[in-house]
């Protein structure tokens, strides 16, 4: 196993793939954005406080670029957990090609790491979290997709002990435990708390650009990382011996 | 008698762990910075000021709208 090179191709994927994620978001979520914020601005203009647009304007510029930064970052770090999972599941994912197999991992992970919490705790524009029950609603977001990563890992695990003595069962068995996992989290944890006070378009609007953005993320990490790894192949190593004739 | 190289490229999947220990270790502190941090890093130097500034926080704040992580 070339380690070294391992670890560079899973940040390097992810860097890449992240600053995309920023740059993309720029043009599909920042219109939404930029409506909620605006609304912002008009309630506390209407509660009595004055602001200075001018500064507003700069500020907004400012944070857009952190945007992008804040791509670059958690490209890097999602991806750190990808390359880890995918190092320890490529001979069972399938596909002729690293491509093939990085591109379906990314679709199994989007899965389970965003769509499936994001279905619990959906993505809100600015103007609907309320900053008294942050910690609260972080908590509940942390523990959905806490909850939804250990199933999937432990159903992959049972996928594989399952190999042998049930082939085929295991394709309905697998996806049945994960499911009645997810679902007991849905029942179970509480709704979050803060009601939504701006038009359901942009809601709307907004989680769908959102969900659609994290989804090309996904798919440029995985094609990204496979491509690398058949260009590199890290897990290959070379020993030269030397024989006598 | 001569001598001849012959070379051998093997397979492995296996990952040093502390391979694993760095990038788990990424993944953390990555996540936690653009998605959860209120002023806790910056605290560290910055003293109470870092949570009334958030600074972290409204860097990346339409990012952390973007990709799903409470804000406000």
């Amino acid at each position: 196993m070339k380690t070294v090179a391992f670890i560079l191709i899973t940040l390097v994927s992810g860097a890449i793939a992240g600053t995309i994620l920023g740059l993309i978001n720029q043009i599909l979520v920042e219109p939404y954005i930029d409506q909620a914020i605006a609304i912002e601005v008009q309630n506390t203009v209407a509660s009595g406080e004055s602001v200075d647009v001018d500064e507003l304007v700069q500020y907004r510029l400012w944070q857009k670029g952190g945007e992008i930064v804040a791509g670059t970052i958690l490209g890097t770090s999602i991806s750190a957990l990808f390359g880890i999972v995918y190092i320890y599941s490529r001979d069972s994912l399938p596909g002729s090609n690293n491509k093939k197999k990085g591109l379906i991992l990314a679709g199994i992970m989007f899965f389970v790491i965003f769509l499936i919490p994001a279905l619990k705790y959906p993505a809100n524009p600015p103007a609907v979290g309320d900053p008294e029950t942050i910690e609260y609603r972080e908590s509940l977001y942390t523990t959905m997709l806490v909850i939804s990563g250990f199933a999937a890992l432990g159903v992959a695990i049972l996928y594989r002990s399952l190999g042998q003595t049930r082939r085929e069962s295991r394709k309905i068995i697998v996806p049945t435990v994960y499911a009645v996992i997810i679902a007991l989290a849905f029942v179970v944890l509480p709704a979050n708390p803060d009601e939504i006070i701006i038009s359901s378009n942009l809601l709307m609007n907004f989680r769908i650009v959102s969900a659609i953005t994290m989804g090309i993320f996904w798919g440029i990490l995985g094609i990204l990382l496979g491509s690398f790894w058949d260009i590199v192949k890290p897990h290959e190593t070379r020993a030269t011996k030397l024989r006598t004739i | 008698m001569s001598s001849v190289n012959a070379q051998i490229v093997k397979e492995s999947s296996g990952l040093p762990k502390i391979a694993v220990g760095i990038l788990l270790a990424i993944l953390l502190f990555g996540m936690f910075i653009v998605g959860y941090d209120q002023g806790q890093l910056f605290s560290l130097v910055e003293g109470q000021k870092a949570f009334d500034d958030l600074w972290m926080h409204e860097f990346y704040h339409d990012l952390r709208h973007a990709a799903g992580f409470p804000c406000h």
